[in-house]
């Protein structure tokens, strides 16, 4: 991963040189100095390239002169119409462009120090790579990029901008390694013990194991952990950095970690099987934003709690037809070993409830396939019994470009769950069944508003996008940390 | 259709009692009122009558045969439909059946009387009913204080009654009997209620350029049709269009369906037939609104002449398509209907139903059709008058993502995604969104939704509105869209 300054605006004599342009926009600063020292082939290249400086359109001019192995440009699109996540993505496509050369000039000279800041913060997004288990990974296939400098005018704020940006995108980085490890190495003792790492950003770590939570009663979780050979664990995260006499109730973010979901007795078809290693993706996008709001100090009491464990088929693995008593008291009839995840949230949320009596909740889950077949890849499923928490989970997104749609909840819905046996059952059958799943969940909710994010269809991505390589996504990160922020801080 | 007798209370209650136990007494109660009648007020309390909308309570006695109906609060009017509807349910086996309404206003009244004859429908064309036990009451007596005071709400409700009817009754229709030709016959007797119906068949197709409805309706022994519905209305505007997918039967073609439940597929012309049913409505009652649908009639067989996976097929647009799945022929013969509607028409706004994905019941369940469109205002208009009828809608995003999967190496644009390049093993694909992305290239720049009513054309089991089987769905809200928001000028 390269390291990231800021400097003040001088061409660099050897290496890369980004131009970041705007359309229509004459040739200034940086990028006219470049045009000078190469005597023209600056804007010679971009002419013959036909170079505009569209959103997303990019040209490399390769060995222009002054010692330069290369000089990329870069299209910001109509420059009054750039905000952060233009920024973002301009860095995105330079840190992609460079990332062979050892070092690199972006020119962010024409920019504010906040969007060259986010300059930076694509880049360093981008810049993500899952390699720990490649041993045989040729050495001219590997980056080179040892440096990024993002030359700014006012450099000194600039880099004071992405200081927090860095704190969340090394969040984003903790739950793209969480998401990506394979399922023999990351298993709920490993996830748990993997939650310590935050004790040095000031949370406080506790876990807890089977016994306890047999003595506990979370008879719903046990049920389906009841099958592996690993044990469960329950890990609750603090970061208490509400300023004193500002205290109010905390704010909870619950997690799903199933760290592998074969679908245990109900087991799901072998093909694709492997991506379940991420259907832990929820738990791991709340370790990531834990370590986000710790890292750049959040002046909010944020709770963080995710159950994990692993779905096994085994001789003493959960049947279809069990029932079992959840931790609210609240019986459950498991019609299908494979809908796990709502069994584990039901536990940690009414002890989340319980025990911290939290402002709101917000859990997220690789839920439910329906969600995919309902909305696809783009956007997370939301669901939530308060408008107005919905709309901040729902905007912040929207400001960070992880997309999440609003879908139904209903009576009519909840019916689709009632069991003949118990106080309900697990699944509710195909139609609506992302928002049965969700209903399932609200009957864990216990008069507290609630949001709840299905996000099957986002937390990994078969495509590079501009900040977010192929791979974990971490869905959920930037999207809560930017709700904390606009909302709950302060 | 049973028929109504509007009456003057006093008159209808003497007439009840005379017929002793033939007749059955519907008394609308409210939540939290009281009969005044000592016998019907202890029978509520001790049977733990509530009066919930749609809640119902026999009480045979003194009075002949008393039923409560249950209205709720009493203000929406889809309250009093549902009372309605249950206690004419509760009436079933008695010849006569008397609506006491004389307290309530005439809108009241007639919410009162319709909910009754909706779920008085039968399709018993087809068989020997002489022997059930849930026949309605032939004879339906609304009571009201003042008959001509409520006959003008009356004629309202009644020509939405019809108009759901007469869709209910072609949803109903088996695929032996309702073909694309006699589908067409049965149109061209919408002429007695002053609507102009143009049949184009044959040579006129092929020379329109309809490749996608040929190609669709070309395996068939009965050819499809294009059937044009025009209610000229009295403003000087644009006409509200309606285009419908009529897939008489649908059998997959040579992407052939499974065989377990394929006989519903004789339903998979319902948005055709609610197009056609809301025309009804609005020239029923001289609706001031120009209004035109379009009707794409086929059906879909398996045969020498099918069209075949890989086929390009050339649109009335000019667009060219490949096809993938012979079974998503909705889409195409829509595609066609679109364009040509557009272009003919000009009109204000155009909305399409169709029964056209599985993916939307995954989705939403039978609780909500699904809206999809490209104009927020018209969404936000269709949401709310779905919302007062009782036919809910829930709105879709249409992304980038779902455009990007249509793209083709050979035609202008795939007509769905290929099979199996979904996630997890290309199982979950988000073919409700596909296909509304698949649809908006044909709406050219007008005002236009889509309606994927699959999962809602028919009850899976009864309810105050209608028995088990076709709903009708779409009538009531085309036709209160239509009073909403293209009554006026433009």
């Amino acid at each position: 991963m390269p390291d990231i300054t800021f400097v003040k605006p001088a061409l660099p004599r050897s290496g890369a040189l980004v131009l970041l342009l705007a359309e229509g926009a004459a040739l200034a600063g940086l990028a006219k100095a470049a045009e000078e020292a190469t005597g023209g082939a600056v804007s010679r290249g971009l002419e013959a390239a036909k170079f505009k400086g569209t959103k997303g359109q990019s040209c490399t001019l390769w060995a222009p002169s002054a010692g330069l192995a290369k000089i990329v440009a870069i299209g910001l699109g109509k420059a009054d119409a750039l905000d952060a996540q233009g920024a973002e993505n301009a860095g995105g496509s330079a840190q992609v462009a460079v990332q062979q050369e050892r070092e690199a000039v972006i020119a962010a000279d024409g920019l504010t120090p906040t969007l060259a800041a986010s300059v930076a913060m694509g880049a360093r997004l981008r810049s993500y790579r899952f390699d720990r288990y490649r041993t045989t990974e040729k050495e001219e296939d590997k980056p080179k990029l040892e440096r990024i400098a993002i030359a700014s005018a006012e450099a000194t704020k600039a880099k004071a901008a992405f200081a927090p940006m860095q704190a969340i995108a090394d969040g984003v980085f903790l739950t793209r390694d969480l998401v990506s490890e394979p399922p023999n190495v990351l298993t709920p003792t490993e996830m748990a013990e993997r939650c310590k790492a935050l004790e040095k950003l000031g949370v406080e770590v506790d876990i807890i194991g089977p016994r306890e939570m047999k003595r506990l009663g979370f008879g719903a979780l046990l049920g389906v952990a009841q099958g592996s050979a690993q044990e469960p664990r329950m890990v609750t995260m603090k970061w208490m950095g509400a300023p004193k006499g500002k205290k109010q109730k905390p704010l909870a973010f619950i997690g799903k970690g199933v760290t592998f979901d074969t679908g245990g007795i109900s087991i799901k078809p072998a093909g694709g099987m492997e991506d379940m290693k991420w259907d832990m993706a929820g738990a791991g996008t709340v370790i990531g934003l834990m370590a986000a709001l710790a890292g750049r100090k959040a002046k909010a009491d944020v709770i963080g709690m995710v159950g994990l464990v692993e779905n096994m088929p085994s001789a003493t693995a959960q049947r279809p037809g069990d029932v079992v008593k959840s931790y609210s008291g609240q019986t459950v009839e498991i019609i299908n070993t494979d809908a796990e995840g709502r069994l584990v949230l039901a536990d940690v949320m009414w002890y989340c409830q319980e025990k911290y009596d939290p402002r709101f909740m917000v859990d997220l889950a690789t839920l439910t396939g329906a969600i995919i077949i309902a909305l696809g890849h783009e956007r997370a499923g939301l669901f939530s019994n308060d408008d107005t928490l919905a709309t901040h989970v729902k905007e912040a997104g929207s400001a960070v470009g992880e997309k999440a749609w609003r879908m139904p909840l209903g009576d009519a819905y909840d019916k689709q769950i009632k069991s003949d046996i118990a106080d309900m059952k697990n699944v509710g059958g195909r139609p609506g069944g992302s928002i049965t799943a969700a209903q399932f969940i609200q009957r864990f909710v216990n008069g507290k508003p609630w949001a709840h994010l299905d996000i099957a269809g986002t937390a990994w991505s078969s495509k590079d996008a501009p900040t977010v390589p192929k791979g974990a996504t971490a869905y959920g990160v930037r999207m809560l940390d930017r709700m904390v922020a606009d909302h709950y801080e302060g | 259709m049973v028929k109504l007798i509007l009456q003057r209370s006093t008159e209808a209650l003497r007439r009840h009692k005379a017929r002793g136990a033939d007749s059955a007494l519907i008394l609308p109660v409210r939540l939290g009122s009281v009969p005044e009648d000592v016998a019907l007020a202890a029978a509520m309390k001790a049977a733990r009558f509530t009066a919930k909308a749609g809640e119902v309570l026999a009480v045979p006695g003194a009075h002949g045969f008393t039923i409560l109906a249950g209205i709720g609060g009493g203000e929406a009017i889809s309250d009093w439909e549902a009372g309605g509807g249950a206690g004419l349910a509760a009436a079933a086996g008695r010849a006569h059946s008397v609506l006491l309404a004389d307290a309530a206003t005439p809108e009241q009244a007639a919410g009162l009387a319709a909910g009754a004859l909706l779920n008085a429908w039968r399709f018993n064309a087809l068989r020997d009913a002489s022997k059930d036990k849930d026949t309605p009451p032939a004879q339906v007596t609304l009571a009201v204080a003042a008959p001509t005071k409520v006959e003008p709400a009356w004629v309202r409700a009644e020509a939405m009654l019809r108009g759901v009817l007469y869709a209910r009754d072609l949803v109903a229709e088996p695929g032996n009997r309702l073909n694309p030709a006699s589908f067409a016959e049965r149109l061209r007797g919408l002429r007695d209620f002053g609507l102009k119906v143009e049949v184009l068949e044959g040579k006129r197709l092929t020379a329109l350029g309809m490749g996608a409805l040929c190609a669709v309706g070309g395996g068939a022994e009965h050819g499809p049709r294009l059937v044009v519905l025009r209610w000229p209305g009295k403003l000087k505007a644009a006409p509200v269009a309606f285009v419908g997918k009529g897939v008489c039967f649908d059998t997959g073609g040579i992407s052939i369906k499974p065989a377990a439940g394929m006989e519903e597929m004789r339903g998979d012309m319902a948005g055709a037939a609610a197009a056609a049913g809301a025309m009804l409505a609005l020239a029923l009652r001289q609706s001031p609104a120009p209004a035109v649908a379009v009707l794409a009639l086929a059906e879909n067989a398996i045969g020498a002449a099918s069209y075949r996976p890989g086929d390009i097929l050339r649109t009335h647009s000019g667009k060219t398509i490949e096809v993938l799945d012979t079974d998503a022929e909705g889409r195409l013969i829509l595609a066609d209907a679109l364009a040509y509607t557009a272009r003919r028409f000009r009109p204000r706004a155009m909305i399409d139903l169709a029964t056209l994905t599985g993916s939307i019941i995954t989705a939403l369940g039978h609780l909500r059709a699904g809206v999809f469109g490209n104009d927020e205002a018209l969404t936000a208009a269709l949401m709310a008058a779905g919302e007062g009828v009782a036919e809910p809608l829930w709105p879709m995003p249409i992304d980038d993502e779902h455009r990007e999967i249509l793209k083709s190496d050979i035609a202008d644009l795939r007509q769905c995604a290929l099979a199996g390049s979904g996630a997890w093993g290309g199982r979950f694909l988000s073919d409700a969104c596909h296909a509304a992305a698949f649809l908006r290239e044909f709406v050219e720049g007008t005002s236009w939704a889509h309606l994927d009513i699959a999962g809602v054309e028919a009850r899976e089991e009864a309810a105050p509105l209608g028995p088990k089987g076709p709903s009708g769905f779409g009538v009531r809200l085309l036709d209160r869209l239509v009073a909403m928001r293209f009554e006026r000028d433009a």
